[in-house]
């Protein structure tokens, strides 16, 4: 098993994927948020994960944190600093992942449409608007592997700009 | 940065360039500058931004410490009415204002009965007077409200509130029922101007009301509506 996955990271297809797939969802909601910082403060705020005081560090996370998601992005986009920005993606999804399960539970019940966790539609405040929390725990849970893959690929082919190939 | 990286990614695919221990060193490295590189584009562009920016230091999400009304408290958990005849500046209340299990959070709340009262007996005082002791307070996104608000009331975003209240203050000091609303549902910015307005702001607390059925209740109600930039 093990060495069926050594061979298939050599071949670089799978870090070439996860650098398109992470790196293009990352620039896509990191631009979202920084279009329209007060209203990813709101969902920041919404799950009550946070303290609110002092306000500096709540409204730091709203200001910084899409910036992150770009940069990340852009640094798995053009191969520079690739494992360290999959690292950053990596870290940042694992800790997101269980907040937005939080925030899907606590909706549970609160409408007669919202009987069960699948049948939620929030707005998690990750770029992507309101959507079923399953679905988005799923697309979660993809790029938590595909972050971790990047991270820890040992391939040397498509480790450089998209447009060339071996580094 | 780039270049620590790149040479941590080049040690990395060559295996066994380097040992296990510098490599997490370049790792670690790599997403320090990551991180500093945001905080610094991060708080440069917001501090830039011409709309739209963060005030870092601001709480936006404000309560009141403590109820400003103790009626309003004593009536927390169950129907009541809180208000009648005539209100603490001795002037007429025209209006009945009740209060259903309203959280303890000393932000005093609005139904939608008592928000069309109100609205209406502000129409004829503005009728036969021109001047009307309730104001109204818009706390949504300018786009929201020029779609949109009820007739007379005043555009005051609350996450701009800081820039836009003092063109607002005359009206804002003359009225004795200042109703704040957005759109209602889960929208809490009313909740949060309304605390602003009674401390941030220095206007008497047990002015301030909040509609929290907000802009889509009174909408659904078949209420008038005023579109454009101006109140009324």
């Amino acid at each position: 098993m093990m060495n069926m996955l050594r061979r298939l990271d050599a071949t670089g297809y799978p870090l070439l994927l996860a650098r398109l797939i992470v790196g293009l969802i990352f620039l896509m909601y990191g631009i979202e948020k920084v279009s329209d910082p007060i209203a990813f403060l709101k969902s920041i705020k919404n799950y009550d994960l946070l303290p609110l005081e002092p306000s500096w560090f709540i409204n730091s996370i709203a200001v910084i944190l899409p910036f992150t998601e770009i940069i990340c992005a852009l640094a798995l986009l053009s191969g520079i600093g690739l494992r360290s920005a999959a690292a950053v993606t990596s870290v940042m999804l694992l800790a997101f992942t269980p907040a937005v399960y939080l925030l899907g539970s606590s909706l549970v019940g609160t409408t007669p449409e919202f009987d069960t966790l699948c049948n939620v539609v929030a707005d998690c405040g990750c770029g992507s608007g309101a959507i079923p929390i399953c679905q988005k725990l799923l697309e979660n849970c993809g790029l938590i592997l595909l972050s971790l893959w990047a991270t820890f690929s040992g391939s040397s082919k498509f480790r450089g700009g998209l447009g060339g190939g071996d580094s | 940065m780039n270049s620590g990286d790149i040479e941590a990614n080049s040690t990395s695919s060559d295996g066994n360039a380097d040992s296990k221990g510098s490599c997490s060193c370049s790792l670690f490295k790599g997403v320090l500058k990551l991180v500093l590189l945001s905080t610094i584009l991060g708080l440069a562009t917001n501090a830039l931004r011409p709309k739209n920016s963060i005030d870092l230091s601001r709480n936006y999400f404000p309560t009141l410490a403590a109820p400003v009304n103790p009626e309003v408290s004593q009536a927390n958990g169950e129907v009541g009415i809180v208000s009648t005849g005539e209100n603490d500046q001795g002037d007429p209340a025209t209006n009945v204002i009740q209060d259903q299990s309203p959280p303890d959070d000393g932000i005093q709340r609005l139904t939608f009965e008592d928000v069309r009262d109100h609205f209406l007996t502000a129409e004829d005082e503005l009728s036969s007077t021109g001047e009307s002791i309730v104001a109204f307070v818009d706390a949504r996104v300018r786009d929201q409200y020029e779609d949109g608000h009820i007739p007379g009331a005043l555009w005051l975003y609350h996450y701009e509130s800081e820039s836009l209240v003092d063109d607002l203050r005359p009206q804002l000091e003359m009225a004795f029922f200042i109703i704040v609303y957005c759109n209602g549902g889960d929208c809490e910015d009313s909740i949060h101007l309304a605390a602003d307005l009674g401390s941030l702001y220095g206007l008497p607390p047990e002015n301030v009301y909040v509609y929290e059925g907000g802009f889509n209740e009174w909408k659904d109600n078949e209420m008038p509506i005023k579109t454009g930039p101006e109140a009324r």
